[in-house]
């Protein structure tokens, strides 16, 4: 059997210690992955910020008072930093009279100049140095370990799993009040869920994150962790468990991703798992259902038919004259879309329609003439003013349209006097 | 300059400390004025998000030209917050994603971006690259003289420009509505303001490191707000204010070994925020409180038809 065997000799066998640190780094992101997917789809991602960097005093006085950085003390003084920093911005908000943003940037700055301080005067004391509170130490995770049937397992690795796990089962037992509350609090509030508990819980949740986190990555590139595996799956589900899902694993492959570049680079592994983050959200923006690339596509496409029509048209219009298709139609584009005409079977050589060509041209001619007798009797504009907005509508009306407009115009000719072609 | 050798001995400091000084005070003056509109404009976090992304331009500035001038890194500093500024606005032109997700994404990414650029710069022990580490908290100690004037004349201009524009950026704060249907180009003025901020914030990166540097366009302002109604009062106080913590940070840091100077300033500036909390005269929590024991005056006695 491969299995557990397998996973225990890859974990502790290549490169030592790798494997522990990728592992710590993929739990604690999934975790942060999680509880950061409420606070984005519920606008508060910028609290998840604020607390990040304000409960770094309270894990400076947990582990001053005898703890350790990932301990149950910090955690302790992290959930009450937290609670604290949103007490703050709102006692600012409703009696200093502040707006929300300036609250949380006073509130937040504060709280973590003090933590920093408080770290730096108590240097000798702790073990944990201001570099580790703004990027973490991953590299030195699996140093730290504990002794578990037999297996020497990384201390913050254990707190990762125990925190995930603890908040799944949150998560799992209030599924159905998250949901309804982070849709719509005041009508969750209304019909008797508890909502404000719903938020006190996600506000805690996401100092006990930052403190599972806080050895790994730290108290301020863990705001990545938070906030862009759920804005990336944002882009990508349609439902929060989808969501939840993409962002989870988006987490875990990015903190694995990002620790072996780290690993090639010889550089921090927390900068570089927060950056390949920030890849994942730019090809999300790329590729997603409603993304750049799919905008861009659709917008030339409109684009392409028109041409492609205008060239048809002009062909049309050249045979009812029995003139010469105008030079507009041999420059530039046109040419393009008429060779392109020519190969989809719709033109003959030198422009001349085919008929399929023809067929579509007329429409697209009925169209133009329908709309300016339309816009002749109703709008009342002058002749010479029907035909700009004619060549533009003229692309975007059906069968259907095109039916209802002959019947209420009950007209065979445009008012310039050219003959309607009739519907095919 | 000799006039400045003797105003440094008389405050019994060497000629460096004392411009050093003067550079951090002018830095805290004008990151405070110029803070005022951020505040008004309900943007004080736009500015978190361009104090991150200075990090990545601090050590791409580095890697490219080798140097440890403060001009350059500076120079890198303000083209990547601009580029990060221009980020945000693109982010919410074109995508799904908030604003509130957009600016902490921008914050957490470029921050970890810049915190792998420099530990890989370390790591291949290019010279000069541990110095880096000083624009995450803030550090004064090794500025020189030619680095502090330069922090002198970029805060007097920004502080000018404030001076010159207080009008029209007063409008664009409290009403853009009327602002653009009175025919002003808001859009611009707008991007001024943004682009001021994001100059005071880089500035003030050697007094207190990207981390903190927001606190330094945030708090000074909030705590002037308390005292006044006016803008001009604003401007002068959170600029007086922004000058006492910057001040007073630098000096408390300087007496306590291996103590950055950011976290100092943004303590001293919260000191100042909770003094004016409590007791400005009119919107102070005490002089709410004390309004809220006095018995009620209504005007009982109505004009008689």
């Amino acid at each position: 059997m491969m299995g557990i065997d397998g996973a225990v000799a890859f974990l502790t066998g290549w490169g030592g210690m790798h494997g522990w640190a990728m592992a710590t780094a993929a739990v604690v992101s999934a975790a942060a992955a999680v509880v950061g997917s409420l606070l984005v789809v519920r606008r508060m991602s910028l609290i998840g910020d604020a607390i990040s960097h304000a409960v770094l005093p309270g894990i400076v006085v947990g582990v001053l008072l005898g703890g350790r950085p990932g301990g149950p003390l910090a955690t302790a003084g992290a959930v009450v930093a937290a609670l604290v920093t949103v007490w703050l911005a709102e006692l600012l908000r409703s009696k200093g009279r502040l707006s929300e943003d300036a609250a949380a940037g006073v509130v937040f700055t504060t709280l973590f100049a003090a933590g920093v301080a408080l770290l730096s005067a108590a240097a000798s004391r702790v073990d944990a140095d201001p570099g580790c509170v703004l990027y973490g130490m991953l590299e030195l995770v699996p140093f730290d370990v504990v002794e578990l049937a037999g297996v020497e397992i990384p201390r913050a690795f254990l707190t990762g799993v125990v925190v995930l796990v603890s908040l799944l089962v949150a998560l799992w037992s209030t599924w159905r009040w998250q949901v309804a509350t982070a849709f719509d609090t005041d009508a969750a509030a209304v019909v008797g869920i508890p909502a404000r508990a719903m938020t006190v819980g996600l506000l805690c949740a996401t100092a006990v994150v930052t403190v599972a986190s806080f050895e790994a990555v730290g108290a301020v590139i863990v705001v990545a962790m938070l906030v862009v595996p759920a804005a990336t799956a944002e882009l990508l589900a349609t439902t929060l468990v989808g969501l939840m899902l993409m962002a989870t694993g988006l987490a875990v492959t990015a903190a694995g991703g990002g620790y072996l570049v780290a690993w090639q680079l010889e550089t921090n592994a927390a900068g570089m798992i927060a950056a390949v983050l920030g890849v994942g959200y730019g090809v999300a923006i790329l590729v997603s259902r409603e993304g750049i690339l799919a905008r861009v596509s659709s917008m030339l496409r409109l684009r392409w038919r028109v041409v492609c029509e205008d060239v048809l048209a002009a062909a049309w219009r050249a045979e009812e004259t029995g003139q010469a298709v105008p030079g507009t139609s041999r420059r530039g584009v046109a040419l393009v879309a008429a060779w392109w005409l020519e190969r989809r079977g719709r033109l003959l050589p030198g422009l001349v329609l085919s008929p399929q060509g023809r067929l579509e041209a007329e429409m697209v001619v009925r169209s133009h003439r329908l709309w300016e007798t339309w816009l002749g009797r109703h709008v009342g504009l002058p002749l010479d003013h029907l035909h700009p907005p004619a060549e533009w509508i003229e692309h975007y009306l059906g069968a259907e349209m095109r039916q209802r407009l002959e019947q209420e115009m009950a007209t065979l000719a445009d008012p310039h006097g050219s003959a309607i072609p009739p519907e095919r | 300059m000799s006039l400045l050798t003797a105003a440094a001995h008389v405050l019994g400091l060497s000629p460096n400390t004392f411009v050093v000084t003067v550079g951090m005070a002018a830095v805290g003056m004008a990151a405070g004025v110029v803070g005022c509109f951020s505040v008004l404009r309900r943007r004080a976090l736009v500015g978190d998000a361009a104090a991150h992304a200075t990090l990545p331009g601090v050590a791409i500035a580095f890697a490219i030209t080798g140097s440890r001038g403060l001009p350059v890194l500076l120079l890198g500093a303000a083209l990547s917050a601009v580029a990060s500024l221009g980020v945000l606005v693109l982010l919410r032109r074109f995508t799904r994603t908030r604003e509130d997700a957009a600016t902490a994404i921008v914050i957490g990414v470029s921050f970890g971006v810049g915190v792998a650029l420099i530990s890989g710069l370390v790591a291949r022990g290019v010279p000069g690259s541990g110095g880096l580490e000083r624009f995450l908290l803030g550090s004064t100690a090794s500025l020189s003289t030619a680095d502090a004037t330069m922090l002198v004349v970029v805060s007097l201009v920004a502080m000018a420009l404030v001076a010159a524009f207080t009008k029209e950026a007063t409008l664009v704060s409290f009403d853009p509505g009327f602002a653009a249907a009175a025919g002003w180009p808001v859009w611009w003025i707008d991007f001024a303001l943004v682009a001021l901020t994001a100059v005071m914030v880089v500035v003030g990166l050697p007094a207190a490191g990207a981390v903190l540097v927001t606190a330094l366009v945030v708090i000074p302002p909030v705590a002037a707000r308390q005292w006044t109604d006016r803008v001009g009062v604003m401007l002068v106080l959170a600029g007086l204010f922004g000058l006492a913590a910057s001040l007073l940070g630098v000096a408390l840091s300087a007496t306590i070994p291996g103590l950055a100077t950011g976290p100092m300033v943004v303590l001293a500036a919260s000191a100042i925020f909770t003094v004016s909390l409590l007791l400005a005269p009119k919107r102070g929590l005490l002089a709410i409180a004390m309004r809220a024991r006095q018995p009620l005056s209504l005007p009982l006695e109505r004009a008689q038809p």
